[in-house]
């Protein structure tokens, strides 16, 4: 199913070039032929086979059936669970909030004009960004052991990665004649940032503090798989026992969660941006 | 006279102080709600037994065990290829719905904004609950993992391309359309080549995201290296663990670079 | 008094910014520095409040070699030296009066001014500041709703409050139009004789140094090529400076011409 529009699309793809020189169209073709080999070698290093898949939807779908319908009375032991799936992404967000205010400043070479401060610090944020959530959750749980604490540093640690990228970027972008204002009356460094920087990158950073607060609720799934807390727990034991019609339950428990959720970040985001 | 001076009063002040006063409260409510609720639930005792730990498990995971080498290498290298076909898989599905979800493109308002809901209706489910989904429907292994990065990577792709594609220059496809191009030709001489390169550098900013999206889904099964994740960990096997950790982070780094370097020059 | 001896400045990339100047510039005058763009006028008006740092040389305000201030004295230093940039510089998420205040912060303790707890004096002086910029109207407006000419002129506001015995301005009409470039210069002008404030001026108008100044100083390269009151002025001596004709974009135009200022 997919084969056919692959090569259509390949196909196409030399007409768009065809105004363009040769090489260029070479070019194109070369990496379109590498694209598609990798992805072929991928399929098959993974064992996927979409025709088998096709061929047969309906097992697939029968064993979908099987989720059907959600054990509803499940719902009253997951909220709990829940409840402490949102207490956790609410604690880790506002540290993460809080720590990436120096470190992202320390970061951004719009204050720091010493480049070896600025470039460690850009260093430990993109060290701290390349650990996936499940890295963080098993290394803490593995030291602090079971329980939702090592869960609350595992997401402070993986929200705060990427706070501080996206907040330093947007300070290395604001208006640096505004800073210099302040400078020239005298501003020492604290009132500089504060009059200077804080006016010009506060809605980004409200906005940016709600994603990622909707980030760690979704991120705190994994946390129960590793034993760090929340609502993944009582999946994973559901799937073990392969009690399918709960976890659904389940599943529908959190997804309304996370839309009623990212509803109300994106209306209050839209009051202050 | 210092005294007596008022700066002239602010314009409707009382109605944003309601405001500011409301948002305060319901904040403050929530962190009270959130904080009390944690600290609760945290068990302390975890403090006396620290050094300990501490003392037993970072040494070792700072003495990796290469020897357990092919091993990790090999399920790293399963996630990246789960990474690589989920990501293609987004970019080409991606597309139409790109277009579905741009304003410029669709000419009834009512079918474009359906279009959006539905890539924004994507981007909200978690990936596990996906995985969980193609792991039960199409069995454990990769291959439900590489479906569930397909679908969750193209609702965002497909938000970006949208945005890319309402952002281009329309006079050239009023030129086309004046030329009496039709409308496979108009997409394929006007907008395509003005969309490419950017479509090519999201999608290649989603791929460094679905590689570490990848190392989760083995959690529930669907490949990768997660499910040994958790098994080194239970065994308490930390110089395995360390290895691991040390993989995954200079592998990410690699793409990383490798990708922002390539993104660097297309666009 | 502001006296430079010897002082030059070379940047980082090897640009010699400022050669060997030696001036005097004394109490209350005001100074005119045209030549142009890239002639150092920028780089002369920011060594007097160390917006940048002269590489050698000595640099005297009131009586004090500021080229060593650091930190404290040098935060000190800019608190007596208001600056008004060409882009005005406000910050434009931020209110008229916020921004206004904003020229007490040197005189302020950090703390006050995060909770924004500045003095009845403070808060009197700025609005005060505002009446005499004709801008009182406009206190809670934020900053980017303001055309240009009243930004500017909520810039002069700012840098008043700061109570400086010196005014640097930064080529302040070169974003303006010719009639709101008047208005800005007549204020400027107005604070310097009724509160006897040294003010230096960057300009590449020479109409407008003509009208506005009590001394002209020229720059080219780096280097002082001409000083001296402005009745010693003459076309001949701008295209000395300039080392080239005359051209009409050396010239605002007059106060009649209509271009009104866009709100």
């Amino acid at each position: 199913m997919k084969l056919p529009n692959k090569n259509k699309t390949s196909e196409n793809e030399s007409k768009i070039y065809s105004v363009y020189p040769k090489k260029v169209k070479f070019q194109i073709s070369i990496i379109f032929a590498i694209v598609l080999f990798w992805y072929f070698y991928s399929l098959r290093a993974t064992d996927a086979d979409f025709l088998e898949l096709f061929g047969d939807l309906d097992v697939v779908f029968g064993k979908l059936i099987e989720m059907f319908p959600p054990d509803w009375s499940y719902i009253e032991s997951a909220i709990d669970p829940l409840i402490e799936t949102i207490q956790i992404a609410v604690v880790a967000s506002t540290f993460a909030i809080l720590i990436c205010i120096p470190m992202s400043l320390l970061s951004a070479n719009t204050i720091v004009k010493n480049k070896f401060i600025y470039q460690t610090f850009r260093n430990i944020m993109n060290l701290l960004r390349t650990m996936p959530d499940i890295l963080l959750a098993t290394i803490f749980v593995s030291l602090f052991g079971v329980g939702i604490f090592p869960g609350i540093l595992a997401l402070t640690v993986f929200s705060l990665g990427l706070l501080a990228k996206l907040l330093s970027e947007t300070i290395e972008t604001i208006d640096t004649r505004q800073l210099e204002a302040i400078r020239s009356t005298g501003g020492n460094i604290i009132q500089v940032i504060w009059y200077g920087v804080v006016p010009q990158v506060l809605p980004s950073f409200i906005s940016y503090g709600l994603y990622v607060f909707e980030l760690n609720v979704r991120a705190s799934l994994v946390l129960g798989f590793v034993g760090a807390g929340g609502i993944g727990s009582i999946i994973d034991t559901q799937l073990n026992f392969m009690q399918y019609q709960k976890v659904m339950a389940v599943l529908v428990l959190l997804l309304v969660a996370v839309i009623i959720i990212e509803t109300l970040s994106n209306m209050l985001r839209r009051r202050v941006v | 006279m210092a005294n007596d001076f008022r700066l002239p009063p602010k314009p409707n002040r009382t109605r944003k102080r309601v405001r500011n006063i409301i948002i305060a409260l319901v904040l403050a409510v929530i962190y009270f709600w959130a904080f009390s609720g944690v600290i609760k639930k945290i068990d302390w005792s975890f403090f006396g037994e620290m050094g300990e730990k501490f003392g037993k498990v970072i040494p070792r995971l700072f003495d990796p065990a290469w020897e357990e080498f092919e091993k990790v290498f090999d399920l790293i290298l399963e996630t990246i290829f789960i990474a690589y076909g989920g990501t293609l898989i987004a970019a080409v599905l991606a597309v139409p719905f790109g277009f579905w979800a741009a304003r410029n493109m669709v000419k009834s308002p009512i079918w474009n904004t359906l279009g959006k809901w539905f890539l924004i209706l994507d981007r909200t489910f978690p990936e596990l609950i996906l995985a969980i989904l193609f792991v039960i429907s199409v069995g454990p292994g990769a291959f439900a993992g590489m479906l569930t990065i397909g679908l969750t990577a193209f609702g965002m792709l497909g938000k970006l391309y949208a945005e890319v594609i309402e952002s281009i220059d329309m006079k050239v496809v009023e030129a086309m359309e004046a030329n009496g191009a039709n409308k496979i030709q108009i997409l394929f001489y006007a907008i395509f080549p003005q969309v490419l390169p950017e479509f090519l550098s999201f999608a290649l900013y989603r791929f460094e995201i679905d590689i570490r999206a990848s190392t989760v889904l083995g959690l529930v099964g669907a490949g990768g290296i997660g499910t040994l994740i958790v098994i080194t960990a239970a065994n308490r096997n930390w110089e395995q663990l360390g290895l691991i950790i040390i993989s995954i982070v200079v592998v990410v780094m690699i793409i990383d670079f490798i990708s922002s370097k390539i993104r660097k020059r297309l666009v | 008094m502001i006296t430079f001896k010897d002082v030059s400045l070379v940047y980082p990339n090897g640009t010699q910014g400022l050669k060997d100047i030696n001036v005097t510039i004394n109490k209350g005058e005001f100074v005119v520095i045209v030549g142009l763009s890239g002639a150092g006028k920028s780089t002369f008006i920011r060594s007097i409040n160390r917006m940048v740092t002269p590489t050698s040389g000595q640099l005297l305000v009131e009586d004090e070699d500021i080229l060593k201030l650091e930190g404290k004295s040098l935060r000190k230093l800019r608190t007596k030296v208001g600056m008004i940039f060409q882009n005005y510089n406000l910050v434009n998420r931020s209110s008229v009066i916020k921004n206004t205040i904003s020229g007490r912060l040197g005189h302020t303790g950090t703390l006050r001014s995060i909770f924004n707890l500045y003095s009845k004096e403070d808060k009197m002086k700025a609005y005060d500041n505002l009446k005499r910029v004709n801008m009182e109207e406009k206190v809670y407006s934020r900053a980017d709703e303001l055309s240009g000419g009243q930004q500017q002129r909520v810039s002069i506001a700012r840098v008043l409050t700061q109570d400086p015995s010196i005014i640097l301005a930064d080529e302040p009409v070169a974003s303006l139009d010719p009639p709101t470039s008047h208005q800005v210069m007549s204020y400027l002008r107005r604070v310097n004789k009724e509160d006897n404030i040294t003010t230096i001026v960057n300009l590449h108008f020479i109409d407008m140094a003509m009208e506005y100044a009590d001394r002209i100083i020229g720059m080219r390269d780096g280097e002082i090529v001409f000083d001296g009151p402005v009745s010693e002025v003459s076309d001949k001596t701008f295209e000395q400076i300039y080392n080239r004709p005359i051209r009409d974009e050396d010239l605002r135009g007059s106060e009649e011409n209509e271009t009104s200022e866009q709100e």
